[in-house]
C-alpha cells in the first residue's frame, strides 16, 4: 500500500516541480513586491475614501477627499508645477545625456574617468544633494551668487523669489539626472552594429545624417525607455523640494509629492492624501500606456 | 516518503528548532529583570545632555529601570512619533509643545495623568503652562520648559549707527522706534539688512504675538469665532509686510523658507534678530562680534509668544505608572533647575520663577527672557493649543507667505485666514 502511495506521490512531484520553478525564482521579488507595493496600494485606496489623522480611528467619508480636490486651488498649482518641471527636465536631460554618451562613445583619454565623473551625481544621496544645493544657491553666502560676483554679475536671490526658485530646482535636478541617461545610452551605443555606419558612410552620408537615420531610430527603445524613467521620477520629486524650499516661495515650487506629504503629516490629513496619491498613481499609468502605444505605433524595423 | 524524511532532513530541522530556542531563551531573562522605558526628545546638545543627566539620577534612584533616550531631529519627531502611535509602537514617553499637546490628548494618543498626581498638582506651575497641557480640566501632559522671545543685536553694527538698547521693559521701543532703528541700520551699511524674524519651519505661529501688541485677536474672547478680518488683523499683516517690501528683512526670511535665522545673524548679514532664548549657546559659540539681547518692541501692549515643551505619556506604554513617576522626577523642582540651567530654557515652577534664577551662560541676558515670559497672554496661549492648531497652522504660514513674497494685499490674506479658520480650526 504504501509503495504506491509513494511512488503517485513521487510521480506527480516529478511532474509538477518543473512548473514550480519559475514560481520559487520570481517569489522573492513577488512576496517583497506584494508587501510594500501592492498591498500598500490597496490600502491607500481604502484609507482615500475615509478621514484619517493617523492616531485615531479612520472614519468613513465616501468620496469627499475626491471632490475637494477638484476645487483646491493648492493642488492645481502643484500639478503646474510638476508638469512645468517635468517638461524642463526630461527633454533637457535625455539630451544632454545623449551628447554626453556620444561624445564619451569615441577613444577618449581618460575616458573611464569622465564617465564616472559625470555618473557620480547620481549615486550621491538626494538629500545630501538637496542641503549641498541650498548652500550653493543661498542668496546671502551661497557660492554661486559669489561667483556671478566675481564676473560683476549682479547677485540672484536665488531661493527666495518665485521667478528664480524654480529654476533653481531644475538646475540641481540636471545635474543629478544627466549621468544616468549618459550611462543608459552609452550602453545602447555600443550595442549598434558598426556595419550599419559603414553602409551608411559608403551611401555617402555625412556625421550628422549617420546619427539622424542610423543612430536615432535605433536608440528609440532606449530613448522610450528612459523617458518613462524620468517621467516617473520628475512627477516624484521631493526631497529637493523639501529640502531646498519647503514649497516656496508662495506656491511656486510645491511639487504633487510634496504636497502629499504635507497633507499626510503637516495636517493629518492622511485620507486626502491618499486620495491624491491614487490619483498621481493613474495619471503616471495613463502616461505609461499612452508612451506604449504610441511606441509600438512607431516602431520601424532597419 | 523515505526521500524526505532522512536523516539529513531531521538534522537539519533539529538545528533550525534548537537555534530558534536558543535565542528565544537568550531574550526572556532580560525582559524578566529589566524594565525599560523609551523617551523620544528632539533637542540640541546641550538639551539631551540634560536630558541625559536627569536619566543617570532617575536609574541609580531605581535599580533595575533603564531609561532609553531616543533622539529624533525635530523635522521629522512629530511623523514619527504619529506614525508609531499608528503601529500601536510608540515609545513610553515624549517630548511635545504645548502647541500639539491638544492634539495628541484630543485623539487619546497621551494618556489622563490624574490618577498618578497628588491633588493640587497643578498648582506648582505657572498657570499658562498648567492650562496649556489641560483638556477640559484633565492634565495629558507635564509641564518642563517654556521658551520666548526677544531681539539679539549686535553691538558693534548699533553702536555705529549710534542706536541705544532699552535697559528695562518699560522702555522698549514702540514700533515706529523700531522701524526707524532699522531704516537707520540700512542706511548706515554694516549689514546687508536691519533685521530677521524666525518663523520658519512651521513656527509661523509666532506671528501672533504681533497681533496681539496691536490689540488684535485672532479668535474671540470664548474661542468661537474669527477676529483675524478687524482692522487690527489687516494693520499687522500690513505691517509685518512692509518688512518684505521695504528690504528691511532678507527676502528669504519668509515663513515658509528654510533659511536659518540665526546663521545671518552670527556672520553678519544682518544686525538684529528676533529669535528664541534656546539660540544663545549657538550664538555664544559661532559669533565673532560683540552681541546683546533687548526687549521687543512694541505697540499698544506688549506680548509674547508661549514656546517651550511639556512631556506626555503615550497610550502604547506597558508600564504608564512607571513612566508617570519618570515624568513626575523629571519636572520635579531641583530637576528641572538644573535642565533649563544646562539647555538655556526657562523654568516653569513659580517656586524658581519666583525665587530667581541664575543661569550660568549670558545670566543678564537670560534675565531679559525671563522678563518677557511674563508677557504672553493668557488669550494666546488658549488660542495656540486649540487640539485643531496642527492642521491650520501650515495653511496660515502659506496665506502669510503669500502676502510677504507674492504681493499678496493684507485684506485678501486676511479672508483666506478667515476661511481656514471657520473650516479647519473651528470645527469640532
Amino acid at each position: 500500500m504504501n509503495e504506491t502511495a509513494t511512488s503517485r506521490f513521487s510521480g506527480w512531484w516529478a511532474s509538477f516541480r518543473p512548473r514550480l520553478t519559475p514560481y520559487l525564482f520570481i517569489a522573492p521579488n513577488l512576496v517583497l513586491f506584494s508587501v510594500f507595493i501592492f498591498f500598500p496600494l490597496l490600502y491607500a485606496a481604502f484609507i482615500s475614501v475615509h478621514e484619517w489623522s493617523l492616531i485615531d480611528e479612520p472614519f468613513y467619508i465616501g468620496a469627499e477627499n475626491y471632490t475637494r480636490l477638484l476645487t483646491d486651488y493648492q493642488f492645481w498649482q502643484a500639478m503646474k508645477n510638476t508638469v512645468i518641471y517635468s517638461v524642463a527636465t526630461v527633454p533637457t536631460s535625455l539630451a544632454i545625456g545623449l551628447l554626453l554618451a556620444v561624445g564619451l562613445d569615441r577613444d577618449l583619454y581618460a575616458r573611464t574617468f569622465l564617465r564616472s565623473i559625470y555618473f557620480l551625481p547620481v549615486v550621491v544621496s538626494s538629500v545630501a544633494t538637496a542641503i549641498i544645493a541650498a548652500w550653493l544657491f543661498n542668496d546671502h553666502y551661497g557660492v554661486i551668487n559669489a561667483l556671478l560676483k566675481l564676473v560683476g554679475i549682479q547677485p540672484v536671490a536665488w531661493l527666495s523669489t518665485t521667478s528664480w526658485a524654480l529654476p533653481s530646482i531644475i538646475i540641481t535636478t540636471l545635474w543629478t539626472r544627466v549621468g544616468f541617461c549618459m550611462v543608459v545610452y552609452l550602453a545602447a551605443l555600443q550595442s549598434i552594429s558598426p556595419t550599419y555606419y559603414e553602409a551608411a558612410s559608403i551611401d555617402g552620408a555625412t556625421r550628422l545624417q549617420q546619427f539622424r537615420h542610423v543612430t536615432w531610430p535605433l536608440l528609440r527603445p532606449t530613448t522610450f525607455l528612459l523617458l518613462i524613467l524620468n517621467v516617473i521620477h520628475s512627477f516624484q520629486v521631493f526631497d529637493l523640494i523639501f529640502v531646498m524650499t519647503g514649497g516656496g516661495p508662495g506656491f511656486s515650487t510645491t511639487m504633487i509629492v510634496q504636497y502629499i506629504y504635507q497633507s499626510a503629516f503637516a495636517t493629518s490629513e492622511m485620507g486626502y492624501a491618499s486620495a491624491m496619491g491614487i490619483v498621481l498613481f493613474l495619471l503616471i499609468l495613463l502616461f505609461t500606456l499612452l508612451q506604449w502605444r504610441v511606441n509600438m505605433r512607431t516602431e520601424e524595423f532597419v | 516518503m523515505t526521500q524526505f524524511i532522512n536523516r539529513r532532513t531531521i538534522l537539519k530541522t533539529g538545528a533550525g528548532l534548537g537555534a530558534g530556542l536558543v535565542t528565544g531563551a537568550l531574550g526572556m531573562p532580560a525582559l524578566a529583570q529589566e524594565k525599560q522605558l523609551t523617551f523620544a526628545v528632539w533637542g540640541g546638545d546641550s538639551e539631551v545632555a540634560g536630558y541625559r543627566n536627569v536619566i543617570a539620577k532617575f536609574e541609580s534612584a531605581n535599580p533595575g529601570v533603564k531609561v532609553k533616550l531616543d533622539v529624533m531631529p525635530f523635522a521629522q519627531f512629530y511623523q514619527q512619533v504619529d506614525t508609531r502611535l499608528a503601529g500601536r509602537q510608540a515609545p513610553d514617553l515624549f517630548r511635545v509643545t504645548y502647541q500639539q499637546i491638544g492634539r495628541y490628548a484630543n485623539n487619546k494618543a497621551a494618556i489622563d495623568l490624574t490618577q498618578y498626581l497628588e491633588k493640587d498638582f497643578g498648582k506648582g506651575f505657572t498657570p499658562a503652562v498648567w492650562s496649556a497641557v489641560n483638556v477640559k480640566g484633565t492634565p495629558y501632559a507635564l509641564p518642563h520648559h517654556t521658551d520666548t522671545f526677544a531681539l539679539f543685536y549686535n553691538e558693534e553694527l548699533l553702536e555705529k549707527a549710534n542706536i541705544a538698547v532699552p535697559s528695562s521693559l518699560d522702555e522698549a521701543w514702540t514700533w515706529a522706534a523700531f522701524i526707524d532703528n532699522a531704516k537707520k541700520l540700512k542706511t548706515q551699511g554694516g549689514s546687508s539688512y536691519p533685521f530677521a524674524m524666525s518663523w520658519q519651519n512651521g513656527a509661523v505661529h509666532r506671528w501672533m504675538f504681533y497681533l496681539y501688541q496691536h490689540g488684535g485677536r485672532l479668535l474671540s474672547e470664548d474661542l468661537t469665532a474669527s477676529r483675524i478680518t478687524e482692522k487690527a488683523g489687516i494693520e499687522t499683516i500690513a505691517w509685518t509686510q512692509s518688512w518684505f517690501t521695504e528690504g528691511l528683512v532678507p527676502p528669504s526670511t519668509s515663513v515658509k523658507s528654510a533659511e536659518k535665522v540665526q546663521n545671518l545673524f552670527a556672520n553678519g548679514t544682518i544686525a538684529m534678530m528676533l529669535n528664541g532664548n534656546w539660540q544663545i549657546p549657538f550664538v555664544e559659540q559661532q559669533m565673532k562680534a560683540k552681541w546683546g539681547v533687548t526687549y521687543l518692541p512694541r505697540d499698544v501692549a506688549m506680548a509674547d509668544d508661549l514656546g517651550g515643551t511639556c512631556v506626555a505619556v503615550s497610550r502604547d506604554s506597558k508600564t504608564p505608572e512607571l513612566a508617570a513617576e519618570f515624568v513626575k522626577f523629571l519636572v520635579n523642582e531641583e530637576n528641572m533647575r538644573s535642565f533649563v540651567n544646562t539647555a538655556q530654557l526657562l523654568p516653569v515652577r513659580t517656586s524658581i520663577v519666583d525665587k530667581g534664577i541664575e543661569f550660568s551662560l549670558r545670566p543678564n541676558e537670560m534675565k531679559v527672557f525671563v522678563e518677557q515670559t511674563k508677557t504672553i497672554p493668557e488669550h494666546l496661549v488658549s488660542t495656540v493649543i486649540h487640539p485643531n492648531w496642527g492642521r491650520f497652522n501650515p495653511k496660515m504660514a502659506d496665506e502669510l507667505d503669500l502676502a510677504f513674497t507674492s504681493g499678496q494685499s493684507a485684506e485678501q490674506t486676511a479672508e483666506n485666514i478667515q476661511a481656514h479658520i471657520e473650516r479647519l480650526l473651528l470645527r469640532a
